[in-house]
């Protein structure tokens, strides 16, 4: 329902009064100003020519690819592995629930350092891990297979957590109503359950992803350096995060705001592109059913 | 036409225990299932639907035992409280959702027929958060029956309807019971509702089958307070003020012929003449289109009269002192 027909008022319709609409503007303002300023900042300091630089140079383009694609397995990773725990918490009560809920929000809250400094000393030579993953093809220090791990590591959560609410706000007597009209466990669940769920879990899977693409810490001691292997061919490169701080640390400041900015538009330019989809409802969590 | 059979039936959730429950559901039987808040009412039904196991006893389709069997595979038409409507699918496709499930061929004729016959089509592209209290209770009942159901489980199918929404369903109702001869078992707060359309009553009291009986039974003997509340007797009287009671009042008279839980009477009519054995004080007066609701206050207490329309004449005033008698066969003891 779009805003003002009989929907969520607009602004103008508010009868709220003055005092009080101009102490919300205020006070979201000031939050929205804190998010911009920086931004500003990072897209006046390189000139539009050290900008389009970055963005043509190929360091760069390897470093946004690794990004943009280990980002992306790790949101598929979430569809496969944090929807379904979601789904576990949100409709199941079970001994150790509240264990489980705690687990999950642990990669939350810890520094990410100790992520990556915990999943380093699992897959150091020498660990039967280390052995298994590259005995599987899967070497995880030093490459994509790495950055991938810490990234669902410190991202997964926002799936789980977000799909938890979403599967628990759908009324039960709904899903009651699809059993005994002929749906079994599982037609219940992909005709019911999960496109009245859609939306939350989309929610939490773009989390998921803007987490992943934010990681550093843990990536900075799994794999500061990306080598060939697996899915990546190219020279060795690194997380756009990660080649950020190499520039700055280097006293780069141009380039270093030059690279942030490129990404800054890509990032921005897909959730602007998934905003938009939500407004026009051509994305199916926005038209709630799965099929048109 | 299939008939159904409930034996001893009995269910646990969490601490509240079901049962025994005995039921016969014949063709076109229509059994209202009655009593308090957490009665288990609710429970019971969703034992029937499968969404409760059964600890003991039997739920049988024509001899054919579904007792385990998922909700699913009962062929029953539940319509659970708040009505369970998808709310991201449209009137049609919450109506055709049952023929979808079963991968029936013609769903889209079928649904249509539905729709037609609910008079829902055009609100077909609508979802259900646009649709009011009388067109949700209509697709949920199109969608119950899509399924084609031997049995229609209905939870408070009356609620939060306005007048003309409670008229348009009951007349609904009544045409599905002359075509569809399905069994249904209804759980209503709704005494007019229940009268209307049940022939069988079934009363639960805190999880058990208090009573199983017909509409005229019921009436002649309540049994407790809650079923003489709600089969319509406007005077219950508890215990304690039948024991209060100072000897040759209307509640001494009352005291003999009450049971352990108290006695129920009907509202004694006010005769214009003014005899009768007892006095009171009118409090309150409401004009009805069945005569005039009268409490009058009688020995402390509270009693619900009536009187007949005054013809031309002037509505009796609060205030003034009336006499009327309490007939012998409108008191029944309760417990």
């Amino acid at each position: 329902m779009s805003a003002g027909r009989g929907g969520t008022p607009t602004l103008r319709q508010r009868h709220d009064g003055w005092p009080w609409l101009v102490l919300q503007l205020v006070l979201a303002g000031t939050l929205l100003l804190l998010f911009l300023l920086p931004l500003y900042a990072l897209f006046t300091y390189a000139s539009p020519s050290e900008i389009w630089q970055a963005a043509t140079n190929a360091a760069v383009g390897e470093a946004i690819w690794l990004t943009l694609f280990a980002s992306g397995l790790a949101v598929l990773a979430a569809v496969i592995f944090a929807i379904p725990l979601g789904y576990l918490l949100g409709r199941r009560s079970f001994r150790g629930r509240s264990v489980v809920e705690s687990i999950v929000a642990l990669p939350v809250a810890v520094p990410h350092l100790l992520v990556g400094l915990g999943l380093f000393l699992l897959v150091i030579p020498g660990t039967p891990l280390y052995r298994l993953t590259q005995s599987i093809g899967f070497p995880v220090y030093d490459t994509i297979w790495g950055v991938v791990l810490v990234m669902i590591f410190v991202s997964a959560p926002y799936t789980v957590l977000a799909s938890d609410l979403a599967f628990r706000a759908i009324d039960p007597r709904v899903l009651e109503a699809a059993r005994s009209l002929g749906a079994g466990p599982a037609n219940a669940f992909l005709t019911v359950s999960l496109p009245l769920a859609l939306r939350g879990i989309v929610a939490g899977l773009l989390l998921t992803w803007a987490r992943a693409v934010s990681e550093i810490g843990g990536i900075l001691i799994l794999a500061y350096t990306v080598y060939p292997g697996g899915p990546y061919t190219g020279p060795p490169t690194s997380t756009v995060s990660v080649l950020v701080y190499d520039l700055f640390s280097s006293g780069n400041l141009q380039g270093a705001a030059a690279v942030s900015t490129v990404f800054l538009l890509i990032a921005f330019a897909l959730f602007l592109l998934v905003r938009v989809g939500e407004r026009t409802g051509w994305v199916p969590w926005r038209r709630g059913e799965l099929l048109p | 036409m299939t008939s159904w059979s409930v034996t001893g039936l009995e269910s646990d959730l969490e601490r509240f225990h079901l049962g025994p429950i005995d039921l016969d559901l014949a063709p076109g039987r229509v059994v209202a299932v009655l009593g308090n808040s957490g009665a288990g009412k609710t429970t019971l039904l969703r034992t029937l639907a499968g969404f409760l196991p059964a600890r003991a006893g039997a739920i049988r389709r024509d001899g054919v035992d579904l007792t385990v069997a998922p909700p699913e595979r009962r062929r029953l038409g539940y319509v659970p409280q708040g009505l369970g409507l998808f709310p991201h699918r449209t009137v049609e496709r919450n109506v055709s959702y049952p023929l979808e499930m079963r991968a029936v061929l013609d769903w889209k004729r079928r649904t249509r027929a539905l729709l037609e016959r609910f008079d829902l089509v055009r609100l077909a592209d609508r979802r259900p958060a646009r649709l009011s209290g009388g067109e949700m209770q209509r697709v949920a009942l199109a969608r119950a029956l899509a399924a084609q159901p031997e049995l229609l489980l209905w939870d408070e199918p009356w609620q939060a309807l306005d007048v003309e929404a409670r008229h348009a369903l009951d007349l609904v109702f009544e045409e599905l019971r002359a075509t569809e001869r399905v069994p249904v078992v209804l759980v209503t707060h709704d005494p007019a509702l229940a009268f209307s359309a049940a022939d069988t009553f079934l009363v639960l009291r805190a999880g058990r089958a208090h009573r199983v009986a017909d509409a005229a039974t019921l009436l002649a003997h309540p049994l407790d307070a809650f079923t003489a509340r709600f089969v319509g007797y406007a005077n219950v009287v508890d215990p304690p003020t039948l024991a209060a009671a100072a000897p040759g009042t209307l509640y001494a008279w009352l005291a003999a012929r009450a049971g352990p839980e108290g006695v129920a009477f009907a509202r004694p009519t006010l005769e214009p003449g003014g005899s009768g054995a007892w006095s009171g004080v009118i409090r309150t007066v409401h004009p009805t289109p069945e005569g005039i609701a009268l409490s009058l206050r009688v020995d402390g207490a509270l009693v619900a009269a009536r009187s007949l329309p005054p013809s031309g004449g002037a509505l009796p005033a609060a205030g003034a002192a009336v006499r009327f008698d309490v007939p012998e066969g409108s008191v029944h003891p309760l417990g």
